[in-house]
C-alpha cells in the first residue's frame, strides 16, 4: 500500500516535470540542446570530478625513435662490423616483444609510408613526427648499410625470422613472378593515400592480430598461415609482400657498407643454402653467346619498349579507376545517396541519415564524389604507367645474365639476417 | 687508349656511387620538406569523436580492433538534467521504471543511477561495462540534454594509423585531433 502511494507520488512528480520541461522541447531541434534546466540542488550536492587519462605519447615516441635508431645501430655493427648472428637473434626479440606486443605494431615503418604520400600529396596534412622518423630512418640506415631495418628492428621481420627453422627454396619463376607483388601493394597503397580513400597497409597487416592477441578473424587466420609458411620457408611475408622492403631494397643497392662474402671463399655453398631469402647468387658461367655490343643494343630495345609497358598499364588503371574510386567513403556515400533520391526508401541506411541529419546537399557530396573521381582518374594513371614499368624492369632484369665467379649478395635481396657467417668455414 | 674508361668495375662503382648521392638526396629533401611542416604545424594524432557530429548508429562497439571498443560512453554531469524519467537509463517503452533489465536502455548495465535529492538523480558509467554502443547517448539525445556521448577513451585506444571504425563511421565524426585536445568534452 505505501509503496503504491510512493510510485503514485513519484509518478506525479515526474509528469509535473515532464510538462514543465515541455515548452523547452519544442525549442530543442539539434541534438543534445540543453532541454531539461540545470537542477539547483538543496543538498549542498557537488558535480564529480571527472578525470579522462591522456597518455604520454610523446614520451612514447620518444622511447620508440631512440629504440628504433639503437636496435638499428646495433644490427649495422653485429652484421657489417662483427659479422655475427647473435645480436640480431636478441634485437628480434626486443622489438617483437616491445614494437610488436607492447606498442601494439602501430605505428610502423611500412604503414608510415602512407602518412609520407599523403603528406607529399595534400599540404594541408601535418604528417606525426613519429610517423615520420619511422618513415625515413630506416631509409637513411639503408643508404648506410643496407636493410638493417628488415633484419630484426622490424617487428614483422623479427616474428618471421624467430619462427624460421627450414628454408626451402621456391622456384625461380615463381620467386621471379611473386617479387612483383611487393612493388604493386606499394603502387596501389600510393594510390589509395594520395586519394585519402584509406590506408590498405594497415588493414591487411597480417600479424597485428598477432600482436594484439585479437582482432578480425580473416586477419589472424592470414597471419597465422604466414607465420606457418615462414618456418619453412624464410621470409615470405618480406618477400612477398612487404611494400617497404621493396623500397629499402631501391636504397640498399647503393648502400655505403655492404655485407660481403668472406675474403678467401672457398666456394663451399654453405652460405647460400643457409640464406632464407635467397639472396646469395652462386657463381653462374653464362653460356649464351653475345658480344657485349650485342647485349647492349638489346637491353636498349627492351628499354625502348619500356614506354609501351607504361601505357598500357596506365591505360588499363585508368579504365579502373572509376571502380577503383568506389573504395572512397564520399564516392560511396554518394552513390548511396544518389540510388535513395531515385528511390527514396522508407529504412534508411545509418549514413543517409547522418547524411541528411548533418543538412548535407547533393550537389555539394556530388562534388565532391567529382574530385575524388578524378584525383582517382590522374593518380591511376600515374600508378598504372609506373606499374607496367615495374613489369618492365622485371623482365629486363630477368634477361640480363652476368657470369660470376664467385659468390656474389644481391644486396637488394639480404636483410642482414646474418644466418650466413655462422655457416662461413673460412671465418676466423 | 690513355683512360680506361671503359673498365666495367670502375663504371660500376662510379654508378653505385650516384645512386648512393642520389638517395641520400631524395632522402634529405623529403625529412627536410615534411620535418619543416611538421615542426611548424601541429600534427593531428589521436582519433577523437566529435559529439556534435555523432549519430550513435552503434559502430563503435563492433568496428574497432580491440574485443571491447575504445569507444566509451562518458557523462557530462554539468549538462545533464539528473532527470527521474532519464532517456539514456530507461529505455523508450518501459514496463516500470525500476533497475530490472527489460526496462533500461543499457545492454550491459553500465550506467549506475545515484539518489541525489527528490526528483534528482545522479548517474554515472561504469567503463569496464561499457561497450561504447551508445544506445543510451541515442536516447538522452532524442529525450535528454545529450550529455550522455560517445568518445575514445585515450588510456585504451590503441591509435591505429587507420582507426578501423573511422573507415565505417556513417556521419564522419571520427576525426584526427591534435596532442593537446585528446578529448571533445561537452562540459569543458
Amino acid at each position: 500500500m505505501l509503496n503504491a502511494v510512493k510510485k503514485s507520488a513519484t509518478l506525479s512528480t515526474r509528469i509535473l516535470r515532464i510538462w514543465a520541461t515541455l515548452p523547452f522541447l519544442f525549442h530543442a531541434g539539434v541534438a543534445g540542446a540543453q532541454r531539461f534546466p540545470k537542477p539547483d540542488f538543496e543538498s549542498g550536492y557537488k558535480y564529480p570530478e571527472l578525470y579522462y587519462a591522456i597518455p604520454n605519447e610523446s614520451l612514447w615516441t620518444a622511447v620508440d625513435i631512440t629504440l628504433l635508431a639503437a636496435l638499428m645501430s646495433v644490427v649495422a655493427w653485429a652484421v657489417i662490423k662483427r659479422r655475427t648472428r647473435a645480436p640480431v637473434v636478441v634485437t628480434s626479440v626486443i622489438s617483437v616483444a616491445y614494437f610488436g606486443f607492447f606498442r601494439s605494431g602501430c605505428v610502423c615503418s611500412i604503414g608510415a609510408i602512407q602518412n609520407v604520400a599523403v603528406a607529399l600529396a595534400d599540404s594541408s596534412y601535418v604528417i606525426p613526427p613519429s610517423a615520420l622518423l619511422f618513415f625515413i630512418l630506416p631509409i637513411i640506415f639503408a643508404i648506410l648499410a643496407g636493410r638493417v631495418f628488415c633484419a630484426g628492428v622490424c617487428p614483422l621481420g623479427a616474428l618471421q625470422e624467430l619462427v624460421n627453422v627450414k628454408s626451402y627454396r621456391l622456384s625461380k619463376a615463381l620467386t621471379a613472378a611473386l617479387s612483383i607483388i611487393p612493388w604493386i601493394y606499394l603502387i596501389f597503397a600510393v594510390l589509395f593515400a594520395v586519394t585519402r580513400s584509406g590506408f590498405i597497409i594497415c588493414r591487411f597487416d597480417p600479424f597485428i592480430g598477432i600482436f594484439r592477441l585479437g582482432g578480425d578473424i580473416g586477419m589472424i587466420v592470414f597471419g597465422a598461415l604466414l607465420l606457418v609458411a615462414a618456418i619453412f620457408t624464410g621470409r615470405p611475408f618480406c618477400r612477398l609482400h612487404c611494400p617497404y622492403g621493396a623500397l629499402l631494397s631501391l636504397f640498399a643497392r647503393v648502400s655505403v657498407w655492404k655485407v660481403k662474402i668472406t675474403p678467401g671463399c672457398i666456394s663451399c655453398e654453405l652460405c647460400h643454402n643457409a640464406c632464407p631469402v635467397d639472396a646469395i647468387r652462386a657463381p653462374y658461367a653464362n653460356k649464351v653467346k653475345e658480344s657485349r655490343a650485342q647485349g647492349v643494343k638489346r637491353i636498349l630495345l627492351y628499354l625502348l619498349l619500356l614506354p609501351a609497358m607504361a601505357c598500357a598499364g596506365a591505360l588499363t588503371l585508368r579504365v579502373a579507376s572509376n571502380s577503383l574510386s568506389r573504395v572512397n567513403k564520399d564516392v560511396r556515400l554518394y552513390d548511396m545517396v544518389a540510388q535513395n533520391e531515385a528511390t527514396p526508401q522508407d529504412v534508411q541506411l545509418p549514413e543517409l541519415e547522418a547524411f541528411y541529419g548533418q543538412g548535407g546537399t547533393v550537389e555539394e557530396l556530388s562534388r565532391r564524389a567529382a574530385t575524388v573521381e578524378a584525383d582517382f582518374r590522374r593518380y591511376a594513371t600515374a600508378a598504372g604507367a609506373l606499374m607496367g614499368m615495374v613489369v618492365g624492369f622485371t623482365l629486363i632484369g630477368l634477361s640480363l645474365k652476368r657470369t660470376r665467379k664467385t659468390y656474389e649478395i644481391n644486396d637488394a635481396a639480404c636483410v642482414h639476417c646474418a644466418r650466413c657467417f655462422s655457416y662461413c668455414p673460412q671465418k676466423k | 687508349m690513355g683512360h680506361n674508361i671503359a673498365n666495367p668495375v670502375s663504371r660500376k662503382k662510379f654508378l653505385r656511387l650516384c645512386g648512393s648521392i642520389a638517395a641520400g638526396v631524395a632522402a634529405a629533401s623529403i625529412s627536410g620538406v615534411l620535418l619543416r611542416r611538421a615542426l611548424t604545424a601541429q600534427p593531428r594524432y589521436f582519433w577523437q569523436i566529435d559529439p556534435m557530429k555523432c549519430t550513435c548508429c552503434g559502430r563503435c562497439a563492433t568496428a574497432c580492433v580491440l574485443p571491447v571498443s575504445a569507444v566509451k560512453c562518458i557523462h557530462a554531469n554539468k549538462v545533464c538534467g539528473y532527470c527521474d524519467l532519464c532517456g539514456g537509463y530507461y529505455r523508450t517503452n518501459a514496463k516500470d521504471l525500476n533497475t530490472a533489465a527489460e526496462n533500461l536502455r543499457c545492454p550491459t548495465g553500465a550506467i549506475e543511477r545515484k539518489f541525489v535529492e527528490d526528483p534528482y538523480f545522479e548517474y554515472a558509467i561504469n567503463e569496464s561495462l561499457c561497450n561504447g554502443c551508445g544506445k543510451c547517448a541515442k536516447g538522452c539525445n532524442s529525450f535528454g540534454n545529450g550529455s550522455l556521448y560517445l568518445q575514445v577513451k585515450r588510456d585504451l585506444c590503441k591509435n591505429c594509423n587507420e582507426c578501423q571504425i573511422a573507415n565505417v563511421c556513417p556521419s564522419g565524426a571520427i576525426m584526427q585531433v591534435a596532442y593537446d585536445k585528446a578529448y571533445m568534452l561537452k562540459d569543458a
